[in-house]
């Protein structure tokens, strides 16, 4: 029985040629999309789950409101994992990092010398918690010394190539550094990329023992094991109670505590942590991840519908078959299950299809995401069996409906006449221009998605920040002696040939920033508002091309500059309470100095100067009320405005660099490739949108094609009439297209709505974001009617210019 | 082996209503030979079909083999004539994916036949019918005569009580149709009972009895010659 129904089948397929090929293509591409977009979204969902107990490991962070909106950060204080393992039972373990976030010059032995970044300090239990896997060593004894070093597997095998470099020796500066650990993270799916970690002491950090117990400074990524079976919720609330109870009562009146503390379940760090502020960590997004799921399953649907209409349609040309079958002795079920089988076969040979194209286009894949996902059958059942339920499901899925329909033909009428004018198939048209609305609407969504999306993109590449990034070459201070005589150096880079202008400081566009109070006074009294510090030098606003909307710059004419002087920005003009820039000038500011030998030690001065908002940060972020002033302890990051030829100017920064650090290599980026690198997500989405896009329209027309093809055939005889009747080509064509356009019509109209809501909610995300541009909804309806005319249009026009009486003779 | 008692059969439409057939009352014994005539529109298929368990009467009773059939279930009506009846049609009506062979097999698949039973019986009503050498051609590589073999081969390779013919020689021309019609002598000399619609005079001479119907009511009939007992 079953060979007969697969013969069948089979010679189905081989004489319905055309039909076979848009069944089995539209269902082979929306197969390879969903395995596409499957693996990748498998590949992002199992960051972290190597751990034994990752179930039982969260990440403590903070979050605290900031101007109105909540500012979640994933760094905490020294304090938090020291009082989670004393004072709450229900952890486990508690750990502590830092991430180093500069790159290291490391020196083995025989002389190799390698700028080394992705380094951490950590607690000795770190890898209790983190049970990252060893390649050598063991993790309990890895981190017991301060001189002890763990490499990742590839900064061992720089150093001291393959083979086990336990015991062997690197130096960092002045100090030596033991081997104890090789990490075997190698294509590890773990949100910390950690290349090197030593122990975390306060000397390892440069700071006094005291800073360690600082509640106010956050600046630790913390990381805590609970008891299994403890609910976290429960262990939250207990510490954020601990921290009002018993922290802010001890705290001294200049140390303040306006955070809260929340546990974030380990597996979530990696895809839910998109939207923390100064997030040093490996994360995906899981608004991308959801929306590719998404448009997965709506390219599967599409492919899906393709074959329910394409099916039903062409079950008029096999109602005689079902007719005869029937009269022979088979029941409504034998039919059915013939159906599903022809079906299935047609899935099967998709899925074989789909899984051939996949493995050809998965290289491309993992070059443009930058994973190695694999794509092997014969080493993952798993795999195997998510092939075999797809098949299954699409298989009965897309084919139950016509297996219903065409097992319910009546043999007296199918056998009879020609054509068949059942009730049946007034409900099965109504479906399929259903499934055709459906099909459309989430094309023309995908569309809109698209183009809101490329806009946006070209936006936050291309908006004036306010400052210029071009041709500014930014690296930090390497040595001693560049870092002592930073203004020789300094001033050396700005006679230099090909040089603009150079700024020394700490807080530069598209780098790291500090985040402090600043003090002015209100009524009479001194109030601390939270502003972002940059602490610059005097060529800061030049080398940028910031804008003073009032007052100067800081100018060395001025001795009381560097002690007395402070900068604010626009929206710190509002945040503070002042009436204007030009009011804002001469106001009074305090600021507590970082200085460990004297706390308690103030910089009183005022403004000179109120520079326009310009988007240091990415446009995801709002501009923060922001604080320029000079303050060369915190030198650090240098800025180089080149002018004419860029490798000549670069040449001359080496010359220079070379000068004042001859035992560093020079590490510079340019500043506009830090911005860039920012919207990288967004770049990758939209091409995946874009690529994704195209596979659903092209398979939505496929299918469409084969309905117009069949609509064609079926109003042969009335075309031909028409045109015996006069009617011209036009008129014909028009009349062909007109049903299928309609249905276009409805589907752009359901679709903007969603479309609208989804984009909108995307767009929220940014600070800095487009107007929802209303012309791409007008665009994306065309296009969509566009794509369809043609479609429809092209068996039209052949069916309008064939030989009416060849037509006529068909009955 | 058929008895109709006052059968009914109405078709409606939106806005027609036709009395197929009106108050037909009949009975076919079995090895009989029946043709029934009419113009277009009689009513003669519609009968047909209720004889066959394809359609279902509006009224009336049907009885097969001492059964009332009338009403039975959907399950039951195919069952009935998977095991009992064989069918042939003015147009073939062969399965143009299938070759000859397959065609012909088909019934006995649906009966639950084993393969190796299969094979046999099919090669011998194909050499019956004279069609073995065209066993694994397709339905549309062959004459129209050639084709009504391969139907009446598949009406008849279950060996059924009943053969239901729809104009056989429509599609024909005489000297095919002869053949034909000369199978349908042959098969019912061996004892099946058949009913055949025809328009034709020619072909109602190789019936025992010749029914006419006009308007959905039967108007004439006929006795060629007595059934051989």
């Amino acid at each position: 029985m079953l060979k007969n129904y697969l013969l069948v089948a089979y010679r189905n397929l081989l004489r319905h040629k055309g039909f076979s090929f848009i069944n089995i293509a539209g269902l082979a591409l929306g197969i390879t999309a969903c395995l596409l977009i499957g693996l990748f979204v498998a590949d992002e969902l199992q960051y972290d789950r190597f751990m034994p107990d990752g179930e039982r490991v969260y990440r403590v962070a903070t979050q605290n409101s900031k101007n109105g909106e909540l500012e979640r950060v994933s760094f905490g204080s020294p304090m938090f994992a020291p009082t989670l393992q004393q004072e709450l039972p229900e952890v486990e373990q508690a750990v502590r990092l830092m991430s180093l976030q500069s790159k290291l010059l490391f020196r083995s032995a025989d002389g190799k010398l390698l700028y080394q970044e992705d380094g951490f300090v950590a607690d000795p239990t770190v890898f209790s918690v983190l049970q990252v896997p060893f390649r050598y060593g063991t993790p309990a004894q890895a981190l017991t010394d301060p001189r002890a070093i763990v490499l990742s597997e590839q900064m061992a095998e720089q150093f001291f190539g393959p083979g086990n470099p336990i015991g062997r020796e690197l130096k960092l500066d002045t100090s030596t550094f033991r081997v104890t650990g090789v990490l075997q993270n190698q294509n590890l799916k773990f949100h910390l990329n950690m290349n090197f970690v030593t122990l975390l002491t306060p000397a390892a950090i440069g700071v006094p023992e005291a800073r360690m117990k600082s509640w106010g400074w956050r600046q630790f990524q913390t990381y805590a094991k609970l008891r299994p079976g403890t609910d976290p919720a429960a262990v939250e609330a207990k510490f954020q109670r601990y921290l009002v109870d018993k922290v802010k009562p001890q705290l001294k009146s200049d140390q303040h505590l306006d955070y809260t503390v929340f546990l974030q379940p380990l597996h979530q760090v990696y895809l839910h942590s998109a939207d923390f502020k100064i997030n040093f960590i490996r994360h995906g997004n899981i608004t991308y991840v959801r929306a590719l799921g998404i448009i997965a399953g709506a390219i599967l649907l599409i492919a899906c519908f393709n074959f329910v209409n394409l099916a039903t349609a062409k079950s008029m040309q096999r109602a005689k078959e079902v007719g005869i079958r029937k009269t022979i002795g088979a029941s409504q079920r034998q039919l059915m299950l013939q159906f599903l089988a022809e079906t299935l076969l047609l899935t099967l040979l998709s899925v074989v299809l789909a899984t051939v194209l996949t493995g050809l286009l998965l290289p491309y894949l993992n070059v443009f995401t930058a994973k190695q996902m694999s794509f092997n059958l014969l080493q993952n059942p798993v795999l195997l069996a998510v092939l075999l339920g797809l098949t299954v499901l699409v298989g009965l899925g897309a084919g139950f409906y016509p297996a219903l329909v065409l097992a319910s033909f009546k043999p007296v009428k199918v056998l009879k006449s020609a054509v068949v004018t059942d009730g049946l198939f007034g409900r099965v048209q109504w479906l399929r221009h259903g499934l055709i609305v459906v099909q459309f609407a989430l094309s023309v969504f995908l569309i809109v998605s698209a183009i809101v999306v490329f806009r946006q993109v070209a936006f936050l590449h291309n908006k004036d920040l306010g400052f210029n990034k071009d041709q500014i070459m930014f690296f930090p201070m390497r040595g001693d002696n560049m870092t002592r005589n930073y203004q020789a150096f300094q001033h050396e880079l700005e006679q230099a040939p090909g040089v603009a202008s150079a700024s020394i400081g700490y807080g530069f566009p598209g780098d790291i920033f500090a985040g402090d109070g600043i003090e002015v006074p209100v009524n009479g009294e001194m109030k601390e508002f939270s502003v972002t510090q940059l602490l610059v030098d005097y060529h800061y606003v030049p080398t940028l091309g910031l804008k003073l909307v009032a007052g100067r710059n800081f100018s060395e004419a001025y001795k009381s500059d560097p002690g007395h002087a402070f900068i604010i920005n626009e929206t710190a003009v509002r945040v503070l309470g002042f009436p204007s820039p030009d009011k804002a000038v001469g106001q009074t500011m305090q600021w507590k100095v970082w200085n460990d030998r004297n706390p308690d030690s103030v910089k009183v001065g005022k403004v000179i100067g109120v520079v326009q908002d310009f988007n240091y940060k990415s446009l995801y972020d709002q501009v923060e009320p922001t604080v320029l002033q000079i303050f060369p302890e915190a030198n650090w990051k240098v800025a180089v405005k080149l002018k004419g030829d860029v490798a000549a100017g670069v040449a001359s920064v080496k010359q220079v660099w070379a000068k004042f650090s001859p035992d560093n290599p020079i590490e510079f980026r340019f500043m506009d490739d830090n911005f860039d690198e920012m919207y990288r997500a967004e770049d990758k989405l939209q091409t995946l949108l874009f690529a994704f896009t195209g596979v659903a329209i092209f398979v939505g027309c496929l299918g469409l094609f084969g309905l117009a093809t069949y609509a064609a055939e079926r109003r042969k005889k009335e075309i031909g009439i028409r045109k015996v009747l006069g009617a011209d080509v036009l008129t014909i064509v028009g009349l062909l297209s007109k049903e299928f356009l309609v249905l276009v019509a409805v589907a752009t109209l359901l679709a903007f709505p969603a479309a609208w809501l989804a984009l909108s909610r995307w767009l929220q995300d940014f600070a800095y974001r487009i107007d929802m541009p209303l012309w791409a909804f007008a665009a994306a309806g065309l296009l969509a009617a566009a794509v369809a005319f043609l479609t429809v249009g092209y068996q039209a026009v052949r069916a309008a210019t064939a030989n009416p009486i060849k037509n006529l003779r068909v009955d | 082996m058929l008895k109709i008692e006052h059968l009914e059969k109405i078709y409606r439409t939106d806005e027609v209503q036709t009395k197929a057939l009106n108050n037909v009352s009949l009975e076919v014994q079995e090895g009989q030979f029946v043709a029934i005539m009419g113009p277009s529109g009689c009513g003669k298929s519609t009968l047909l079909n209720i004889i066959g368990l394809l359609d279902e009467p509006d009224g009336g009773r049907f009885l097969f083999a001492d059964a009332d059939v009338s009403r039975v279930s959907e399950r039951r009506r195919a069952e009935l004539r998977k095991k009992h009846i064989g069918f042939v049609f003015q147009s073939f009506n062969l399965i143009e994916e299938l070759t000859v062979a397959e065609n012909v097999e088909l019934p006995l698949i649906y009966l639950g036949v084993g393969a190796a039973e299969r094979q046999e019986k099919v090669e011998r009503v194909l050499e019956k019918m004279q069609i073995m050498h065209r066993r694994n051609h397709f339905p549309q590589q062959l004459s129209g005569g050639q084709q009504q073999r391969v139907a009446v081969a598949r009406a008849v390779v279950n060996s059924p009580r009943l053969i239901l013919a729809d104009e056989p020689t429509g599609n024909l021309d005489s000297s095919n149709g002869n053949e034909v019609m000369e199978l349908l002598t042959e098969l019912n000399e061996a004892g099946t009972t058949i009913v055949m619609v025809t328009h034709s005079e020619h072909d109602a001479r190789y019936a025992h009895r010749v029914i006419r119907l006009l308007d959905g009511q039967v108007v004439l009939e006929n006795v060629h010659k007595p059934l051989a007992v």
